[in-house]
């Protein structure tokens, strides 16, 4: 009895949680797929009307600037977070002084959930209640940064609160990946004459490309599913001047009460997400093969 | 730990080791200016909120705006304060956290450690499940809900969370096991261990570092989640995140008590916030150990 | 666990009758789902349901953090679960709509034994007897057309009357911008530039807004009339305050008070808000948009209740007990009282202390408007049209005021493509 136990409990202990998990991914994806395909509108409807809902979705006024500022989003957001998240790192990794105390400084934002930081940055940018007033009661009285209000600039706001809350996540990775290089590496640059730049561009910055690179990643998968923020610190505006498409998503299926529609937006949301990913996967590959080359 | 540059390369020169510090000092400041506002106004009174700005320093300690934020402030015709929600936040995320990283760190050791018929595949879509928005398994969750009689409940919530959470969880566990060198298991094996005495006696205590990493993540992702919390919960059950959102989308028409608002934010945020404070280093340490690949 | 929609029309169909009596013991229940949490809203809210528990009923209101889409999902998620509230706040064109997902009670013997429906205005009906029968109620009814002037800036510029027609008022504007006054004092989110096209448009021409906003008629939301409308939609933007333009109007209220902004086009709510605040009502000079036609318009909001069948006999009974309190007169005045708009009963006297004088216009020109077949439903909250095909015309009117390099000929060819990319 207990052989036979023993023989399929791993099994059931291994298989159980998985297949509820890699079925709950399969099944939600593929429902929401089908979806995409029917009329459906409060509710779930399982008639199938071809590709009405795309063809509305993409010729919405909201998907087209949503993906517009998508764009300019993700670029400035991976951009910055990444550049700031390097310089971070290699400041850190100078043996300071205070490395602890900075470090939690730098990595606490990440604690901080994303409804609290919208609503925090969101009161600072306020030019009736923030850094605006603040200066203007200062004396300075032609003090003008009222970004948030202006349909132009407000998505700048965005990606200013968003590097703000993840720069601490990408130098975390960095000083993690700087600590893992090889320290012959380092002894070898030493005994070259490299001096702290040369070093940190030339000798570290390649060894980094492989963390570079899923920082990259990771970072705009988080933009692209972008949500919470935007709804704290916007919701949307000024008008749908901050809309982004995780955000269409959720206008078409619960505000306009279109499920239809936006299950094809999700459909849209995950097809760009796959953009990213299915290169990366490629190139995971290719660099687990290249490994596997070179220790044979 | 390693520390490169430490004794090999030279230190930077007096000035520039003032500029290094000014530099630090600089983005120490843009990252604290949000929590240094927030303490600050949770000890000024809405009035003197609303004459100066958000940024200011209090005139005395109104400590009564943290005793309302937790016990007395109406928060949707509730007037108990967040309380009862940090509560209901507590009862979700410990069971959550503590599942999810359990099942992970099993399925992790499964999929890198025995190898099976299909553990590919399975493992991609587990990581496909990191990726998926949210927006769009609200209804179909609300189905299964249904069908398991779960709805309004906090227990409903922790089965969503712990489902989900699978997917990080998996991952992070599944990279960090396979760096474990096969020698030891191999061992392992000759000496007759199966599958359960493998994870007890081998993987489990070379786990903290990982786990800590997936607590910490898992801790705070739940804890800050708000979609899930408004929809399928209500009233006295709902986690204090919905409470947060209350008080944040309360309509501008009376005096807005930023300084309650801004003491029941940090009351709010305090679980993380101290989670990271005390668990930031071995976070880093588990990320080096190889949490991301 | 697909939910059929045919299971779910039987059920509708077979809309639950109310029960004869109701044992000694079981007292009257009520479960309530709405987004009104705090502010007039949440204390008219209470004072209803304190009533409710005074004629022995008890009151379990659950509102929604968030906004009006989060206290939907709310309502779509406990209606899948099959356990949807008593009542919940829904109004206008959703009625229908969400009607046909779930079952609810018919009204009809309640409303005729209160000869209700001769009371209120007949805009109003339709929308809540989608079936034929009654389902929802009317809470308030809000005019959306109405002017608010700030006596202090009227001062500064010289003026003692209110204008009567778009271009007065674009004339006060310029004289107002002139010394230095923000003309308009509106906000910019979404539904407040949305009520800014259907201000401009009814008051250019009744007919025209029912043709276009209404009855989305292709013709005339390609009209001259709609072009004109864009084309003030414009200036007001223009004359609003950049700064302050992105955000809720209670903002401007302290300037508009103090004489620095002019007008405010806004619901009968504001006066609620202003008093809120503190202001003065007597700083303000409350009346009718400017109107081109001469004729009074009155375009029209209203909050209502839907209410969901039940079997268990004292969720019934308590939804018998609320739908007769809504259809009383005291329960409404007390009602309007506290949040400032217009009982749905038009046979309420307002001449007391209790009403203000910006109550009493608002229920005149209503009168009035009801008599010569000039009451329209409001587009941007949600009367004229349902939520879809609001929502994408808004989009483009918000693009519009906040994107001055949209010109009026776009915005209306825009606003047509909306229409009917969001019906197809």
């Amino acid at each position: 009895m207990k052989g036979r136990l023993g023989r399929y409990l791993p099994l059931l202990v291994i298989w159980l949680p998985l297949l509820i998990n890699a079925g709950h991914v399969v099944g939600f994806t593929a429902w929401t797929t089908w979806l995409s395909f029917t009329p459906s509108d409060l509710l779930p409807e399982y008639d199938w009307a071809g590709l009405r809902s795309y063809r509305s979705v993409l010729r919405s006024e909201n998907t087209e600037v949503a993906y517009i500022n998508l764009l300019i989003y993700s670029v400035g957001f991976v951009g910055l977070t990444t550049l700031v998240g390097f310089v971070l790192a290699v400041l850190i990794d100078q043996r300071i002084r205070a490395e602890n105390l900075l470090r939690t400084i730098y990595l606490y934002p990440l604690a901080v959930s994303f409804v609290v930081t919208g609503t925090a940055w969101g009161w600072l940018f306020n030019p009736g209640l923030g850094i605006q007033k603040f200066a203007r009661s200062l004396g300075w009285s032609d003090f003008r940064f009222d970004w948030i209000t202006d349909r132009d600039f407000a998505l700048y706001t965005i990606v200013f609160a968003a590097v703000w809350h993840a720069a601490g996540f990408a130098m975390a990775l960095f000083l993690a990946g700087l600590r893992s290089i090889d320290p012959d590496l380092a002894k070898a640059a030493q005994i070259d004459g490299a001096g702290p730049v040369r070093y940190y561009l030339r000798i570290a910055a390649p060894g980094l490309a492989p963390i570079a690179i899923s920082v990259l990643v990771i970072l705009l998968q988080f933009a692209i599913k972008t949500f919470d923020l935007v709804r704290a610190m916007t919701g949307g505006g000024p008008g749908i001047a901050t809309t982004l498409p995780a955000l269409v998503v959720y206008d078409f299926m619960f505000q306009r009460g279109q499920l239809g529609r936006g299950s094809a937006a999700a459909v849209l949301l995950l097809l760009s997400l796959l953009l990213v990913l299915l290169p990366y996967y490629a190139y995971a590959q290719w660099r687990a093969r290249k490994e596997r080359a070179a220790n044979e | 730990m390693n520390r490169l540059g430490g004794d090999t390369l030279r230190p930077l020169p007096r000035p520039g080791r003032w500029l290094l510090y000014a530099v630090l000092a600089a983005f120490a400041v843009f990252f604290l200016l949000p929590l240094v506002v927030v303490i600050l106004n949770s000890f000024r009174t809405a009035q003197e909120i609303a004459r100066t700005s958000v940024i200011g320093w209090p005139l005395g300690l109104a400590w009564q705006n943290y005793a309302e934020a937790w016990g007395g402030y109406c928060i949707a015709q509730r007037c108990e304060g967040i309380q009862p929600y940090m509560v209901n936040s507590f009862l979700l995320v410990i069971p959550a956290t503590i599942l999810s990283t359990a099942l992970g760190a099993i399925a992790g050791y499964s999929i890198s450690l025995w190898r099976f018929r299909g553990d590919t595949i399975v493992f991609a879509i587990v990581v496909m499940g990191v990726f998926l928005p949210e927006q769009m398994k609200l209804i179909p969750w609300a189905l299964v809900l249904r069908e398991l009689g779960l709805t309004n409940t906090i227990g409903a919530l922790v089965l969503i969370h712990t489902v989900q959470g699978m997917s990080f969880t998996t991952l992070f566990c599944r990279n960090y096991y396979i760096g474990i060198p096969q020698d030891l298991l191999k061992a392992a094996k000759v000496d007759g261990a199966g599958y359960f005495r493998t994870f007890w006696r081998i993987i489990l205590p070379l786990s903290p570092p990982i786990l800590i990493v997936t607590v910490i993540w898992q801790f705070t992702g739940i804890w800050n989640e708000f979609l899930y919390g408004v929809t399928f919960t209500t009233g006295g059950q709902q986690p204090v995140t919905a409470a947060l959102i209350a008080i944040a989308t309360t309509p501008a028409t009376d005096l807005v008590e930023y300084g309650i608002q801004s003491a029941a934010v940090l009351l709010a945020a305090l679980p993380t916030l101290l989670v990271y404070f005390f668990g930031g280093r071995y976070f880093l340490r588990g990320l080096t150990a190889g949490a991301v690949k | 666990m697909l939910v059929r929609r045919r299971d779910l029309l039987a059920g509708a169909a077979a809309a639950a009758a109310l029960p004869q009596s109701l044992s000694a013991q079981t007292k009257p229940r009520v479960t309530f789902i709405s987004q009104w949490s705090s502010g007039s809203d949440g204390a008219a809210i209470s004072g209803l349901g304190k009533r409710l528990e005074e004629e022995g009923g008890i009151w379990q209101h659950s509102p929604v953090p968030g906004f009006t889409t989060e206290m939907m999902n709310k309502l779509r998620a406990d209606i899948i679960a099959g356990n949807p509230p008593a009542a919940s706040q829904l109004k206008g064109p959703e009625i229908a709509v969400w009607s046909k997902i779930a079952p609810t009670v018919n009204l009809d013997p309640l409303v005729s034994a209160a000869g209700y429906e001769k009371l209120i205005p007949t805009e109003l009906i339709g929308l809540h007897k989608p079936q034929g029968h009654w389902i929802a109620l009317p809470m308030q009814v809000y005019r959306t057309t109405t002017l608010f002037m700030s006596r202090p800036a009227m001062k500064k510029v010289g003026a003692d009357k209110a204008p009567k027609t778009w271009a007065e008022f674009n004339a006060l504007a310029t004289e107002m911008k002139k010394a230095g006054i923000t003309p308009v004092a509106n906000g910019g989110i979404r539904w407040d530039d949305g009520m800014k096209l259907e201000i401009a448009l009814s008051g250019i021409n009744c007919e025209a807004y029912r043709g276009a906003l209404m009855k989305l008629d292709p013709k005339a939301l390609k009209s001259a009339e709609m072009l004109q409308a864009f084309v003030q939609l414009r200036k007001f933007a223009d004359w609003m305050d950049p700064a302050i333009a992105a955000q809720h109007y209670s903002v401007n209220l302290p300037k508009f008070l103090k004489g620095e902004m002019g007008m405010l086009m806004m619901g009968g709510w504001a006066q609620g808000v202003i008093k809120n605040l503190g202001g003065n009502l007597d700083d303000v000079l409350i009346t009718s948009v400017p109107q081109d036609e001469g004729k009074p318009v009155f375009v029209l909001n209203a909050d209502s209740m839907i209410f969901w069948a039940r079997k268990e006999p004292d969720l019934a009974a308590g939804q018998q007990l609320l739908a007769k309190l809504m259809m009383q007169k005291d329960v409404q005045e007390k009602y309007s009282q506290t949040t400032g708009s217009i009982p749905v009963r038009t046979d309420v006297d307002l001449s007391g202390p209790a009403w203000t004088d910006g109550q009493r216009e608002a229920s005149a020109v209503l009168n009035d408007s009801f008599k010569s077949k000039r009451v329209l439903l409001s587009l941007a909250h949600n009367m004229a049209q349902t939520n879809p095909i609001t929502a994408a015309m808004i989009d483009v009117l918000t693009e519009y005021v906040h994107n001055d390099k949209v010109t009026p000929e776009q915005g209306v060819a825009r606003l047509a493509a909306a229409v009917d990319n969001a019906r197809g």
